[in-house]
């Protein structure tokens, strides 16, 4: 469980501390700081939101920024805040999106932009229901992981919008900082409410492939990938990360992991589906 | 660098074997290192805190090798090692 309040919205005080950690574009913008303080963790992100966040990650307080929409700040939650408490409460959260195949789940892992989100909307829309858009979380059970459902939407980028959604699904409102929307699961975008074994996970390529191309991945590249796609709150709470560390490494010994690139064109998609779909119903090959 | 040096791993520093390597990685600044079997004793041995020299010597009493190939492999890896800032040695 994560507990989640509003206060009022305020301007963001200069906070009288170094973060201990910072999250910043490519193009140098810096989106999110993290600060320890008495009370837990503090997540700014600048002229948006604070988030004060206790230390053991059940809850989080929201300060808005002046005009910041309480939508914005729903998002902000659902999309950077709660992945980041969950980590804290040691469960294993990835930037993966994930999708219902057959009787189980099947992953899609890669940075913002990488076209996970894409990629699942695809499947989503054509009756594979959606488990998660990012934030994926995987729970042990038994030798195997179990993918447990995140919330029910899926952010988009507006050329796959225009390319993949029908123009009757319900969006949620536009928000100040990005061009992205979020589309509610329902009637064309069915999802999934349920944990799904995890059956295959995809780590997505740059694109740069001519044609679909997978590659089984051996423990040590698929623990590197999953350790450099994971969420995580405290990266300095060293008992925290060893734990990790050996959560990710049983994660990575399971023999489900593969590279998957493929042109980035939206009427490859449908071939593209059809090759996962067949390569995810193919019996694990062992090591 | 001497053989009579002795490695020491930073506290955020870790290995995991999977599979049949084994991954090094500093939990703080991300950076990471893949070792074969090889690469992991001789990674074993330094973490038990012997000398180069005696890393060696091991090296030379379980795997069929001479010692000056086995001096230049220890050497180069600790390197590689101390310039990814997985170790220091003194």
């Amino acid at each position: 469980m994560s507990g989640f309040n509003f206060e009022s919205p305020r301007l963001q005080a200069p906070f009288n501390a170094l973060p201990f950690h910072e999250w910043v574009f490519p193009d140098g913008t810096l989106w999110t700081q993290f600060f320890r303080t008495s009370a837990g963790y503090l997540l700014r992100f600048p002229d948006l939101a604070d988030f004060l966040v206790s230390p053991d990650g059940l809850s989080a307080t929201c300060s808005p920024a002046p005009e910041v929409t309480d939508a914005t700040a729903h998002h902000l939650y659902l999309n950077q805040v709660l992945p980041l408490m969950l980590s804290r409460q040691g469960k294993l959260v990835f930037h993966a999106s994930a999708v219902e195949i057959g009787d189980g789940a099947v992953a899609f892992a890669a940075a913002s932009g990488s076209g996970k989100s894409t990629l699942a909307a695809s499947f989503a829309i054509s009756g594979f229901r959606l488990l998660t858009d990012d934030g994926l979380v995987l729970q042990g059970s038994g030798p195997g992981y179990q993918a447990l459902p995140g919330h029910p939407s899926i952010r988009l980028w507006e050329d796959s919008e225009e390319a993949l959604i029908p123009a009757e699904v319900e969006a949620s409102p536009a928000l100040a900082f990005t061009s992205k929307s979020r589309f509610l699961a329902g009637r064309d975008i069915g999802f999934c409410d349920r944990p799904r074994p995890l059956r295959r996970v995809y780590f997505l390529g740059d694109g740069g492939a001519p044609e679909i191309a997978f590659q089984r991945m051996s423990a040590a590249e698929a623990l590197i990938q999953w350790v450099k796609h994971s969420f995580l709150l405290d990266i300095e709470e060293k008992p925290l990360l060893a734990s990790h560390f050996d959560e990710v490494a049983r994660l990575a010994n399971q023999t489900i992991c593969y590279h998957l690139d493929y042109p980035r064109r939206f009427e490859d998609l449908a071939r593209v589906r059809q090759v996962i779909t067949g390569h995810a119903g193919e019996k694990v090959e062992t090591a | 660098m001497k053989l009579t040096d002795k490695a020491a791993i930073p506290a955020q520093v870790m290995a995991r074997q999977v599979g049949k390597e084994t991954v090094i990685l500093d939990l703080v600044s991300g950076t990471y290192f893949g070792l074969d079997p090889v690469g992991a004793r001789i990674w074993q041995l330094l973490a038990e805190g012997r000398t180069l020299a005696e890393v060696c010597a091991a090296m030379l009493a379980e795997y069929e090798v001479t010692r000056e190939d086995i001096e230049r492999d220890v050497l180069i890896l600790v390197e590689e090692l101390r310039a990814k800032q997985l170790i220091s040695v003194a």
